[in-house]
């Protein structure tokens, strides 16, 4: 054969080539699976070898599988509209230069079979309840089985599928095991056969096919806003907010563009949601045109949004406004910066300096009012600003126990003029240290004795000594450090 | 010396002359003005064009009487800075500075109960010092802060204004090194739109910006008492109202004050001049900012 061209062997290409294609198809359905089937034949056998089968996984015979159930509607009614949604399917395939047969049946199984071994293009639509008479003409080979056991049904003159319908199913489970029962049975639709999607479909989503392909920017947002609106009506009936939205553009060339919002509590407001929508609109790319747009919700909540407040409650009315204005500013600020970088302060109960101040959510209930205060009025003084870590400074005192006369910090030295403390704070005890027995130089000492100090030129600083019992007698100084900044 | 804003030749020349009638009541029988002093009124008639500005007073009685409307005036952009400390260094920190934007948020947030408080920032890695909420509980209740850190500045400036334009928002602090013009303008424009507040904290001073309506330079200044007594620490702040646009002229050409903060009875006060005088030769021996300005001192 001379003009046979040969190519290396590619998994990983042809394994991205069939996910593009299942992401592709999310236009008929969300609900796609990479044929799972064919891999389930690939179970390693009795000596545990693996057994290469002619079909499944990501190699030449790939295939896809699509539960189009209530999907054909958007192309016609009733059978007819499947019959189009398959011949559309591989139309479209075809446009793209991809060589493949469809087959729709009841079951998964019927359909595996049918696309592989139906003879006629006429078999590949298999009407609803037709599977027993549409698979009784297929060879064998249509009921997945591992090549050991077809070769027997071969050589005893098994070979259709009809041909097991008349047997008798007893000898037949006690010769080849559960599994061709099982495998017929899913495939006339006897048995359930569970099948996981490639990604779990979104319980709400709305879809909008354009007739002309569009472009501008304007176009999708006018789209975004119509898909978005459809979604919230589905979420008001259902009673549920979303927590995350997703919108993917079907471009003409076959490739998808999806982008996403997530917003801090459940949400169905359509001009809110399609504010922060504006924001990541721009990242989208249409590249020769979008054909098809879908808005799906991921993530969904029970609704917990405020009711509206009766006109009348004054200030009650307002804090909620305000609130709502609130989280949604920590929406659009979250999705340009991050979650982590917009937070509330969550006071902690805890007498270490580092530890009182916490971060939450903004969803998070906010702390009552005062509590901080409360937490304040119980200690000494405190800095306006403090150091994320201790910085260890050079401190000159008359003696080791007392207060600082001058200390060095960024090569700087403050004499100092003031001096209040000490006061006294010391690890938690309940909560295990992470240093360990050989603690890090940095690490802030278990017992620590603050001082609020002013220096000649009105500075005022938080200090701290290291007040371990055995601080000055194992290493010889003192170790200072500095915490903070008063005011 | 105070930049003069190009706002302030912004009236056309009807609504100058309509505001020199207006104002004309006020000074019959005063010695003519200068040319400085009648900048400063056309400003002042340009802002009380805009109806309906609101302003929060200070607290402090003494500067609410220089400032335009009795107070801040919500809906504008003011800038706070650290100053140098009083021997002419960089100050270390802008710890005084901080507490002072606290005292106005504080007041800001008095005004507007319900609202949140947006405080952006952007962080600096190991060495970082953030505001510490148990300090800023004596100004402003922590629980209404909306804490945000934005790496670049774009982002910071953006937040603010996304804040400003945020109904719900009592009042925007913004903490930045950058001294932005354009910046500043959007903030000012995004500000007056809502009438939301925006405070600018700066940690050294940078370069006059025209927009802001206030601009502020705060120091630490030593306690009174004499050194190595066994007194407490008593926070005192030098203030200097370094522009006031809109305001009332002072007698002085820059404005400053002593100020005290009272962590016990969270009270800030003016400190009566005498005692301040009385603070001894440490406060006026040391000059204030550069040497030309040592008048102001004391």
């Amino acid at each position: 054969m001379p003009d046979l061209i040969t190519t290396g062997v590619e998994p990983d290409a042809d394994r991205r080539l069939l996910e593009a294609l299942a992401g592709w198809c999310d236009r008929y359905t969300p609900w796609v699976a990479i044929d799972p089937l064919g891999a389930a034949l690939a179970e390693p056998d009795a000596e545990g070898r693996l057994e290469a089968c002619s079909a499944g996984g990501f190699g030449g015979d790939a295939g896809l599988l699509l539960d189009v159930t209530g999907c054909g509607h958007l192309f016609g009614p009733g059978e007819a509209g499947e019959r189009a949604l398959l011949a559309d399917l591989v139309e479209r395939l075809a446009r793209h230069d991809f060589t493949c047969r469809a087959a729709l049946a009841d079951t998964a199984g019927a359909a595996w079979a049918l696309a592989r071994y139906g003879e006629r293009q006429t078999d590949l639509y298999c009407p609803p309840h037709g599977q027993r008479e549409a698979l009784a003409a297929l060879p064998i080979d249509g009921l997945r089985l591992q090549t050991p056991v077809l070769e027997t049904f071969l050589k005893l003159g098994l070979r259709r599928i009809g041909d097991l319908y008349a047997l008798p199913r007893g000898p037949l489970a006690r010769r080849f095991g559960d599994r061709p029962l099982t495998r017929l049975d899913q495939a006339l639709g006897r048995v359930d056969e569970p099948i996981e999607p490639r990604r779990v479909p979104p319980a709400f989503r709305s879809r909008l096919a354009f007739a002309e392909p569009i472009g501008r920017p304007e176009d999708i947002a006018a789209a975004t806003s119509r898909l978005l609106a459809a979604l919230c009506r589905q979420f008001e009936q259902a009673g549920v907010g979303a927590r995350k939205l997703e919108i993917a553009l079907y471009r003409v060339d076959g490739s998808v563009d999806r982008t996403g919002i997530g917003t801090s509590r459940p949400n169905r407001d359509n001009p809110r949601l399609m504010k922060l929508f504006e924001e990541r609109l721009g990242e989208l790319d249409p590249g020769f045109g979008v054909e098809l747009m879908i808005l799906s919700a991921p993530e969904v909540e029970d609704w917990t949004g405020a009711q509206e407040p009766l006109p009348d409650t004054g200030t009650a009315g307002a804090s909620f406004a305000s609130m709502d204005g609130t989280i949604d500013l920590a929406d659009r600020l979250a999705l340009r910066l991050g979650a982590e970088n917009v937070v509330r302060l969550a006071p902690r109960d805890s007498h270490l300096p580092e530890r009182v101040q916490g971060t939450a959510p903004v969803s998070a209930r906010p702390a009552a009012a005062g509590a901080w205060a409360r937490l304040a009025s119980m200690k000494g003084a405190r800095p306006t600003r403090l150091l994320q870590r201790p910085e260890p400074i050079d401190v000159t005192a008359l003696l080791p126990d007392d207060p600082p006369r001058q200390f060095q910090w960024r090569r700087h030295a403050h004499r100092i003029v003031r001096v209040e403390g000490p006061e006294r704070i010391a690890d938690e005890w309940w909560r295990p240290r992470t240093s360990g027995r050989h603690a890090p130089a940095h690490s802030t000492p278990p017992v620590r004795d603050y001082y609020r100090v002013e220096d000649d030129d009105g500075g005022r600083f938080w200090l701290f000594r290291d007040g371990s019992h055995n601080a000055s007698t194992a290493g010889g100084a003192t170790r200072w450090f500095l915490h903070g900044f008063c005011a | 010396m105070p930049v003069i804003s190009p706002n302030a030749f912004a009236p056309p020349a009807a609504k100058i002359a309509q505001a020199r009638v207006t104002q004309g009541r006020a000074t019959q029988g005063q010695v003519p003005p200068t040319l400085r002093e009648q900048v400063r009124r056309l400003e002042r008639a340009h802002s009380l064009q805009q109806a309906g500005r609101l302003a929060v007073p200070t607290g402090l009685a003494a500067i609410d009487t220089l400032l335009p409307e009795g107070g801040l005036l919500t809906g504008a952009l003011h800038e706070i800075e650290a100053g140098p400390t009083p021997s002419g260094r960089i100050a270390p920190h802008d710890g005084a500075a901080l507490g002072f934007a606290a005292h106005l948020l504080g007041r800001f947030g008095q005004d507007r109960p319900a609202g949140t408080i947006l405080w952006c920032r952007q962080p600096s890695g190991v060495f970082d010092a953030p505001p510490y909420a148990p300090a800023l509980a004596g100004w402003v209740d922590p629980a209404r802060l909306l804490m945000v850190t934005a790496r670049r500045e774009e982002d910071l400036f953006w937040a603010m204004e996304e804040g400003l334009r945020t109904p719900g928002i009592a009042a925007v602090l913004g903490e930045t090194r950058a001294a932005d013009l354009t910046a500043g303008r959007r903030l000012s424009l995004a500000a007056e739109k809502t009438g939301v507040p925006a405070l600018l904290l700066r940690s050294q001073p940078a370069p006059p910006q025209s927009v802001c309506t206030t601009r502020w330079r705060v120091a630490s200044a030593p306690s009174p008492a004499a050194a190595g007594s066994e007194d407490p620490v008593t926070v005192q702040w030098r203030l200097e109202l370094r522009r006031n646009r809109f305001g009332t002229p002072s007698t002085e050409e820059m404005p400053s004050w002593l100020v005290e903060w009272n962590d016990e009875t969270h009270h800030l006060a003016v400190v009566p001049q005498a005692r301040h005088r009385s603070a001894g030769p440490a406060a006026a021996g040391l000059g204030w900012g550069d040497p030309g300005r040592q008048r102001l001192v004391g």
